[in-house]
């Protein structure tokens, strides 16, 4: 029983840190219908941007106090994801605006390349994992039930930070002006444009979005895992689009469900089905196959676009 | 010998008004186009002739035949030195000439020259310890690079003022047989530039500091002169001609590419690197079915390659193998491929019901879940981190494929049998993919590319048809991948991940989606770069990456454009599509 406790909590907590990299790849989606294969990058950038901050341009004294370090990490690890998912946009991706679709899927996929090489060649010491330092009160709830559930705080701050900014997220997207026009844009780019909205703006708009979320995942990331290595991007990429098809993509709560149920499928699949932790990858997408192929709208999806 | 279009004259041509960003300024120099143009040609000479540079790299000693010559021959014309000097007589040739399109030609022409300079400039800067190094040195002014640089600008500035013309299209018809010298001659050539661009900067595997830009400077110097001859027509019309004479050009061409062992690159190095590309050319134009004919993006295509390779392994009586049998080569190949099909109709059946981006991530998954299974060693079968070493080479008798033959005074290196072996599959595979495209076969799977739902209109049973391309495509890489397993000797999960997947689309989409040279000429060159730029290993990946971005920016239908896929891919280019005019599109089913 306390097995099963903890991996759900396990997966709780991988779960929504994909979730908050599937928020950038629904929203990116849903307005430009591109997969933008090179998000899972900026995730990693953010990381990599959030531990340069700490490690280059923060005296020590401060780093050690977790209370300074924690928010300079995930505002510098969101911001400069964020930069790099505008840049991305206006450079490798805006060009393509209007190209055949198979262009800037292409595009997406040389981004991805590039970065993961850029930060592999330019961060010192990046071939190989870097350790990342803890940016939280080190230590763990133990509910007392069998062996005793153990909880790190780490992990409780990762939940409650993903949940609280997808929360806000949705409420911008709902409630104001500019969600409004991203919701317009994301329907119709043409009739947007005819009702005063600047579809460009809006998309770079959703770019820096998705980027600064990305970037703050990366941050958690590293904190709760304690090292980062190049590779993070690409998988965890992978099981954020999947968790955004899995909750329908476009849909802001349903890529927080997807990547809940995702984290959830890694951690119980690991534990109790045949080869254990070495196929859990494996049953990531064996699900995602199994969904795009008989509800390829997800579980929120609303009904079935035709996308070519 | 008639031309359709009119020998453009440059003085009698009305003068052309240029718009756009550098609209003024080309205005402004275009009275003076041809005089610009001769300058251009004459800075270009001169900087060739001027010192260069002065010293010698702080690693490494002055190699034989990689050379920035300027060492211990400072007025000897050869490599870069020559290649400028060519091009800009070339281009003061020309200029002086009524030459139709020649504007364009010279443009190319300059192009070159200004390529070769920047990249031995920069080069030398780099290496040399700053500017100082094309500047002065020993008290002497070296600054060749920067004259000739100027020149190759001056040049391209002063052809695009002076109007760039269309191609113009030749229809001169030759008795058949002085065609056939010419392709002969022509096809020769070609096999000793291949050979050259193999070799230049020395034999690979060595280390040398200079082979790397020597290379890019010939590759700089060759796509001038190329695209000069693109300009002027003559490329296409080698095209048309050799098009008329299909059987013989193809058979002189596969007899050419049979003939690679006799030249320079015939060394055991460059055999197991051709014999890589050939891997890869195969699986490239299976994954063309995929892709280019069916337009059906497949992200995870290496997997049929391994399925292939790790099946042939297993049969191959590799001491790791789980099944100890040990078959035949050719019947190993045939049931590679058949399990590789299989395998391509099971990833290929979600095409039933998934589209688009959605089926692309779903062939991800399917190929992720491949690598991790072959990681996991699944079953035993595919040796899991420790991969499957020892595969025994193919034998014929007591004849094993990987030792040297000697003829006579002629002795070829090991591996050439290899060599023979993949040019002879990658000559099937594109028979196999030329055949099925002209076929009804073909013609569905393009039609389902273009529209699924008017084809399946129009009566193609869109289902099964899809599922056979994915079935096909992935038993040719089935085929190349028996092959491979037997040529590298050992099968590793670590050949097949994703990284290799997009680099075969790389090749596919550089090459020219939907063409049967197409893939061959991207694997060719995606592979060959990497070993001959060594000295850049560290930054292979990020160019690769660039690259792409930079392709699919400008030329999206990469370099052989497919006619329908140029339609299709190129329909904000207005002058394509002035081109191939807008009755074009439909017709052209063939």
């Amino acid at each position: 029983m306390s097995t099963f406790l903890s991996q759900i909590a396990n997966g709780l907590m991988f779960g929504s840190l994909i979730a908050l990299i599937a928020i950038g790849y629904t929203m990116v989606y849903g307005i430009i219908t591109l997969i933008n294969f090179a998000h899972g990058e900026i995730f990693m950038v953010g990381a990599y941007g959030g531990l340069a901050t700490l490690t280059y341009w923060v005296p020590t004294a401060v780093v050690a106090q977790w209370y300074f370090a924690l928010p300079i990490a995930l505002v510098a690890g969101a911001l400069v994801a964020m930069l790099v998912a505008i840049a991305m946009e206006r450079f490798a991706y805006r060009p393509l605006r209007n190209a055949p679709r198979l262009a800037p899927l292409i595009t997406a996929l040389g981004v991805s390349v590039a970065l993961q090489e850029a930060v592999r060649v330019f961060y010192p010491g990046a071939t190989a994992a870097i350790p990342f330092p803890p940016l939280f009160l080190d230590g763990a709830f133990v509910i007392p039930i069998g062996d005793g559930v153990v909880i790190r705080y780490t992990g409780v701050l990762l939940i409650v930070v993903s949940l609280a900014l997808a929360f806000a997220l949705e409420r911008f997207v709902e409630r104001t002006r500019l969600g409004r026009a991203m919701r317009a844009t994301s329907q119709d780019r043409d009739v947007a444009r005819l009702m005063g909205i600047d579809p460009d703006r809006v998309i770079v708009l959703t770019f820096a979005i998705g980027g600064a979320l990305a970037g703050v995942a990366g941050v958690l990331y590293g904190s709760y895992l304690n090292n980062i290595n190049i590779d993070m991007g690409f998988q965890n990429g992978i099981f954020a689009f999947t968790a955004a098809v899995l909750g329908g993509i476009g849909n802001i709560r349903g890529a927080v469900v997807g990547g809940l149920v995702i984290g959830l499928v890694r951690a119980l699949g690991g534990q109790y089905l045949p080869g254990g932790t070495a196929y859990d990858y494996v049953w990531i997408f064996v699900v995602l196959i199994i969904v795009l192929v008989f509800r390829p709208q997800g579980f929120f999806g609303e009904s079935e676009r035709v996308r070519a | 010998m008639s031309t359709t279009i009119d020998p453009p004259v440059a003085t009698t041509a009305p003068p052309v008004q240029h718009t756009g960003r550098f609209g003024a300024v080309l205005n402004a120099v275009a009275p003076f186009a041809k005089i610009g143009m001769i300058v251009g040609g004459v800075l270009s000479v001169l900087g060739a002739f001027l010192p260069w540079v002065t010293f010698v790299l702080n690693e490494g000693a002055y190699p034989e035949r990689a050379s920035l010559n300027m060492f211990v021959e400072p007025f000897g014309v050869s490599g870069f030195r020559l290649h400028i000097t060519l091009l800009g007589i070339a281009a003061i040739v020309i200029a002086l000439l009524t030459v139709p399109a020649k504007h364009r030609i010279v443009r190319g022409l300059g192009i070159g020259v200004a390529a070769v300079a920047l990249l031995n400039g920069i080069w030398i800067t780099v290496e040399g310890g700053g500017l100082g190094a094309i500047t002065a040195a020993d008290g002497t002014i070296a600054f060749g690079a920067i004259v000739a640089l100027i020149g190759g600008l001056v040049t391209v500035l002063a052809a695009t003022s002076g109007g760039l013309e269309a191609r113009p299209e030749w229809e001169w018809e030759l008795p058949w047989w002085v065609e056939w010298i010419l392709l002969l001659v022509i096809f020769a050539l070609v096999l000793l530039l291949v050979a050259e661009v193999l070799t230049s900067g020395g034999q690979g595997g060595v280390v040398n500091p200079y082979a790397g830009v020597v290379f890019l400077s010939l590759l700089a110097a060759l796509s001038g002169a190329l695209s000069a001859l693109s300009a002027s027509g003559l490329l296409t019309w080698v095209g048309v001609v050799s098009e008329r004479h299909r059987v013989f050009s193809v058979v002189v061409l596969l007899l050419c590419a049979l003939a690679l062992p006799f030249t320079g690159a015939g060394t055991e190095y460059w055999m197991t690197v051709a014999s890589n590309i050939g891997v890869y050319a195969a699986t490239a134009i299976g994954l063309n079915i995929v892709v280019g004919l069916a337009g059906l993006l497949d992200l995870g295509y290496v997997a049929f390659l391994g399925i292939g390779a790790f099946t042939a392994a297993n049969l191959s009586g590799a001491a790791a193998s789980a099944v100890g049998i040990h078959l035949p080569f050719l019947l190993v190949m045939v049931i590679s491929a058949v399990v590789a099909g299989i395998f391509g109709a099971i990833v290929g059946s979600p095409t039933l019901r998934v589209r688009g981006d959605y089926l692309a991530i779903v062939t991800l998954a399917f190929g992720e879940i491949f690598v991790r299974s072959a990681q996991n060693n699944i079953a035993g079968l595919t040796g899991g981190a420790n991969a499957i070493p020892n595969i025994p080479p193919v034998g014929v008798g007591g004849f094993q494929f990987n030792d040297s033959i000697t003829i006579g005074a002629l002795r070829l290196p090991s591996g050439v049998m290899y060599y023979v072996a993949i040019v002879l599959l990658v000559a099937f595979v594109m028979l196999v993919f030329g055949n099925l495209k002209n076929s009804r076969l073909g013609r569905a799977w393009i039609a389902i590319r273009e529209d699924e739902d008017a084809a399946s209109a129009m009566g193609i049973r869109t289902g099964p048809i899809k599922i056979l391309a994915f079935l096909i495509g992935a038993m040719l890489a089935g085929l190349a991948g028996a092959f491979f397993a037997h040529k590298t000797a050992v099968v590793a999960y670590d050949s097949f991940r994703f990284l290799e997947s997009v680099t075969l689309l790389a090749a596919v989409i550089l090459g020219g989606m939907g063409t049967i040279p197409g893939a061959v000429l991207g694997a060719s060159i995606l592979f060959v770069l990497p070993e001959k730029l060594r000295e850049f290993a560290d930054y292979r990946l990020l160019l690769f990456g660039l690259a792409l971005i930079l392709i699919m920016r400008f030329r999206p239908q990469g370099i052989i454009a497919d006619k329908h896929r140029k339609a299709e891919l190129a329909d904000d280019d207005p002058e394509d599509v002035a081109r191939e005019g807008p009755g074009a599109l439909p017709t052209e089913v063939k």
